[in-house]
């Protein structure tokens, strides 16, 4: 560090050659030019705001980024208990709202959260608050049930569940099949619930093995009983021998018990479980074909599951209703179908099938798997608890109209996906924690709610220290129009590494095998951060009043010197993710 | 160790021997391959320096306008229309008295479109402030860079290094790059006292009022006046230490001499082979090398051409409206004598046509068939 030396001289013979100020210029206080101000402000990454689970993406991937595997499952473990599921079976709309979308392809998040799922560090997840003494029945043992009791538990009540079926995991144990979620993965993390105190009652159907009464005995209630029963296609033969709903072969592949398929498999639907069953019965030794009304664009199901369907033989054809199931002695023989054309949209806003007369032909087949869509069973329930368009009718946090009575997951919502259950599983359990404290959801307010899309943190309910204050009740959610592109260069995402084709067909093997601690970093690397500063130095280095510094202690952040800053707003311009904005002064 | 270079890879080693902290530069035809292979060096780690890419020629001075504020020595290379494009920024350069060494590869202005030898480019920046230094062969562009840096710090105005297009930029010629130790032992590291430092921050450049701006000019002058010593000293001690010394002008056979043949650039090459010729036919020719245009020696030229008859300018350039630029700088320096020559002009060679020994023969003959020179320049070589 040059020391101060003021230049003295008298007479302009002795002037310096060069124009420069005699002295310090330390006096002149450039900020009081100013009427901006910079100031950081961490904003929500449309990530973080997408996820119907509530994980905090984009601090899991950072602490990825910095080889900090532990902490990053940490992080995602005091929101979703489940990552080693979502990170395989999730739908991913945290990708599809990934601002590097517009660049080039998105950042791989749900391989990432797998990552961090399957180097979880052996430890115990602890209770954060001392025993309430309380209580809670949780009914179903599904991704919603599963979630409310993980923190339910995690805020000091003791917590039972009661499951119908003899495995815990509800659909992801009965509807998943193992080449997309073994059944080892899905016992451990199960297992960790449990090992924190949730006792899990299987066999244990409510309304048939425990009378709902029983439920009342606890001081609150979370019905999460889910979507079992298969929707009737109502065509004569559908009592036939070897109609199977797709559900139902699904469940008795997952349980372990014996199965029979058919030589010539009828598949009918479009969704997952429809392509599911497809891909089940064709592991089986079955020849399938699926069979929708509408056209592949139009299916429900993952695009991802359906071209695997595709690449593994499963045929496929589109615009096709079934009219009747023909048997022979009893037995499938055959389905007649009838040709459909997409006609004008319906309340899904999808064009609706309309038949075609006279278009009727017949398919050769011994085995029909209709997958048409599931329904709930609310015979249970008592009938003041009210119901809407077949399901349980709730508030944004889970609560019914039965105080003590909550509910929650493909039971009580019209999304019917495994993190949105998720996310059902923590509403429910902040709102329960309330009522068990006499207190209303609505004081908790705005503060747990990540962006405007309705996901919340029960990190941020909780108040836990190592997440990210984010300041999640922003309106702010980062677009990419707020980003720098200048800062940012394509990155090709690496494939995920997959099993060979043949194998795929011929076992239930996991098919997707995981990334690597190399993949897994280059993932990592692709994430901009949208709205959350990363220490880039960007603001640092461009600022031309050198304003902007490092803590002297080391911590995280800037200071900025306000002596000097001007407001000139370069560094705001030259953040790559948007984490600072200007203000008035 | 002794290479076969072009000129402009001459240039590029020149720098790196300097151990140049940053260079910044935009390509131009004929200058690419010195920053190429500059970028080179910093990439394999040859060169310790920072290389910036700019967008523009205006960009790369304003660059190394600011990294040799902050103290460290700097280096760039251009073109004619792209030293154009610097220009405001050529007077900053010298204002901010920037020990700034610059390589200009003189190619002919544009329009019409020409990548061709030509000097108009860097003489019509005369006024800039820059010392200009201009070389005959590949060995005297290293040599002169590497004089540059040592004469620019020493007096803190920028120094330009000029040399001809392709016929230097692009040819290769045997050049000895002498080691790195040695260089070290002529040209001491660059350490100023007052720089750009975020410590100790004041401010540079800033407004200066009718009273004191006429004595910042005048040190100007003052440096340039005492350039011209630093230059014979900077030049005798190169040869100390590397075995060829360089003055502001080469004198060749000029003692008896009648007609004097003043030249620049790789003219001096076959201008060096036909007064040898005239000698040996009898003739009472010298030659005069001229290598800075500024400062402009002055001295110099009326030592050398105190008496002589007639002192015949070879210009590959033209100032419209009035004439060849060194005959013009000649004439008036010549005014500080009595016994002067007559000065012919002859501006030919523009935009690259050769200057062959052939036409130099011819450019003599036709000074020495006259008695006085008719007009201020004659051109030579145009087409009816």
């Amino acid at each position: 560090m040059a020391e101060h030396k003021p230049i003295v001289f008298s007479g302009a013979g002795e002037m310096p050659e060069l124009v420069v100020s005699v002295s310090t210029m330390l006096w002149n206080k450039t900020g009081s030019w100013r009427y901006l101000k910079p100031a950081y402000l961490d904003s929500v990454p449309p990530c973080n705001e997408a996820c119907p689970a509530g994980n905090d993406v984009e601090g899991f991937i950072r602490l990825i980024d910095e080889g900090k595997i532990a902490e990053a499952w940490r992080l995602l473990k005091q929101e979703n208990p489940l990552p080693a599921v979502t990170g395989r079976v999730c739908f991913h709309p945290c990708e599809q709202a990934c601002n590097r979308c517009h660049l080039d392809k998105p950042t791989a998040i749900q391989a990432l959260e797998r990552f961090a799922a399957d180097h979880a560090p052996a430890e115990e997840v602890k209770a954060l608050r001392p025993k309430s003494g309380k209580t809670v029945a949780v009914i179903g043992a599904g991704p919603a049930g599963l979630a409310a009791a993980y923190h339910l538990t995690r805020m000091g009540h003791q917590v039972e569940i009661f499951d119908a079926l003899p495995k815990a995991g509800g659909l992801l144990r009965v509807g998943i099949p193992a080449y997309r979620l073994p059944d080892d993965v899905l016992d451990k993390e199960i297992a960790a619930i449990e090992s924190m105190g949730v006792k899990i009652h299987l066999g244990a159907k409510v309304g048939q093995d425990v009378p709902f009464a029983k439920m009342l005995d606890f001081d609150a209630v979370f019905v999460a009983t889910g979507v079992h029963a298969n929707r009737a296609l109502d065509i004569p033969g559908e009592d036939a021998q070897g109609v199977v709903p797709g559900l139902a072969l699904l469940t008795k592949v997952a349980l372990g018990q014996p199965v029979e398929v058919g030589m010539r498999v009828a598949v009918i639907g479009g969704g997952n479980s429809a392509v599911d069953a497809a891909r089940t019965a064709m592991r089986l030794g079955a020849e399938v074909t699926i069979y929708y009304r509408r056209t592949q664009v139009e299916m429900p199901a993952f695009e991802e599951e359906v071209e695997d369907a595709e690449t593994e033989g499963v045929k496929m054809e589109m615009l096709v209703a079934p009219v009747r199931i023909l048997t022979e002695e009893g037995k499938v023989s055959g389905i007649e179908l009838q040709k459909m054309e997409l006609g004008e949209p319906d309340e899904s806003g999808r064009r609706r099938p309309v038949p075609v007369a006279g278009s009727e032909f017949i398919v050769p087949c011994d085995m029909v798997l209709p997958a048409i869509g599931e329904v709930g069973d609310l015979s249970f329930l008592p009938e003041d608890v009210k119901r809407e368009w077949g399901k349980i009718k709730i508030d944004d946090f889970g609560l019914t109209n039965h105080p003590g009575v909550f509910a929650g997951g493909d039971i009580a919502s019209a999304q019917q996906n495994v993190a949105r259950a998720i996310g059902d599983g923590k509403r429910g359990a902040i709102a329960i924690d309330r009522y068990l404290h006499g207190e209303t959801v609505e004081e908790v307010g705005g503060r747990v709610i990540i962006g405007q899309r309705g996901s919340v943190s029960v990190a941020q309910y909780l108040k836990e220290k190592g997440a990210h204050a984010k300041n999640i009740a922003a309106e702010k959610v980062i677009a990419f129009e707020d980003l720098n592109m200048w800062h940012f260069d394509p990155i090709e995402r690496e494939p995920m590494p997959r099993l060979g084709l043949e194998q795929r067909r011929a076992t239930f093997a996991e098919i997707n095998l995981g990334l690597n601690a190399e993949l897994a970093h280059a993932a990592a690397e692709r994430c901009f951060h949208c709205g959350v500063c990363t220490m880039c130095d960007n603001c640092f280095m461009f600022c031309p009043d050198v304003a902007v510094s490092h803590r002297t202690d080391g911590g995280y952040g800037y200071d900025i010197d306000f002596d000097y800053c001007k407001g000139c707003g370069i560094c705001v311009k030259e953040c790559p993710r948007s984490a600072m904005k200007m203000e008035e002064e | 160790m002794k290479k076969v270079l072009m000129g402009n890879h001459a240039a590029s080693y020149a720098a790196m021997r300097c151990k140049v902290k940053v260079v910044a530069a935009y390509p131009i035809t004929p200058q690419t391959q010195i920053v190429e292979e500059l970028s080179e060096m910093c990439a394999d780690g040859r060169l310790d320096a920072k290389f910036l890419k700019v967008e523009s020629e205006h960009s790369a001075l304003a660059s190394i306008i600011a990294a040799s504020s902050a103290g460290v020595r700097t280096f760039t290379a251009t073109s004619a229309n792209g030293l154009a494009l610097m220009h405001e920024l050529l007077h900053w350069a010298a204002g901010a008295r920037l020990p700034i060494v610059m390589v200009n590869v003189n190619r002919a202005m544009a329009p019409g479109w020409s990548i061709w030898s030509d000097q108009t480019d860097s003489l019509s920046q005369r006024d800039t402030g820059w010392i200009q230094i201009y070389a005959e062969d590949n060995q005297e562009v290293f040599d002169s860079v590497v004089q540059a840096f040592k004469l620019a710090e020493q007096i803190r105005l920028p120094v330009m290094v000029c040399y001809d297009a392709f016929f230097l930029s692009h040819t290769y010629e045997p050049v000895d790059i002498p080691d790195v130790d040695l260089v070290d032992k002529y040209l001491p590291s660059y350490d100023p006292e007052i720089y750009l430092n975020p410590s100790d921050p004041r401010s540079f450049n800033a407004l200066v009022m009718p009273d004191l701006y006429m004595e910042m000019r005048y040190k100007m002058q003052e440096a340039m006046d005492k350039s011209k010593d630093v230059a014979r000293e900077v030049g005798r001690e190169y040869g100390e230490v590397f075995g060829r010394s360089y003055d502001l002008v080469e004198a060749v056979d000029c003692d008896d001499a009648e007609t004097v043949l003043i030249t620049t650039s790789t003219t001096s090459s076959p201008g060096r082979v036909i007064v040898k010729k005239l000698r040996e036919q009898g003739r009472k020719v010298g030659l005069l090398k001229l290598r800075y245009f500024r400062p402009f020696p002055n001295e110099d030229i009326c030592r050398v051409l105190a008496g002589k008859k007639r002192a015949v300018v070879i210009d590959r350039n033209i100032s419209f409206g009035k004439g060849g630029i060194w005959a013009d700088e000649i004439r008036g320096a010549l005014t500080l004598i009595e016994d002067r020559p007559d000065v012919y002009c002859y501006i030919t060679g523009l935009g690259g046509r050769d200057i062959t020994p052939q036409v130099i023969e011819e450019i003599i003959a036709d000074a020495e068939s006259k008695e006085k020179p008719e007009s201020l320049f004659y051109w030579k070589g145009l087409k009816p």
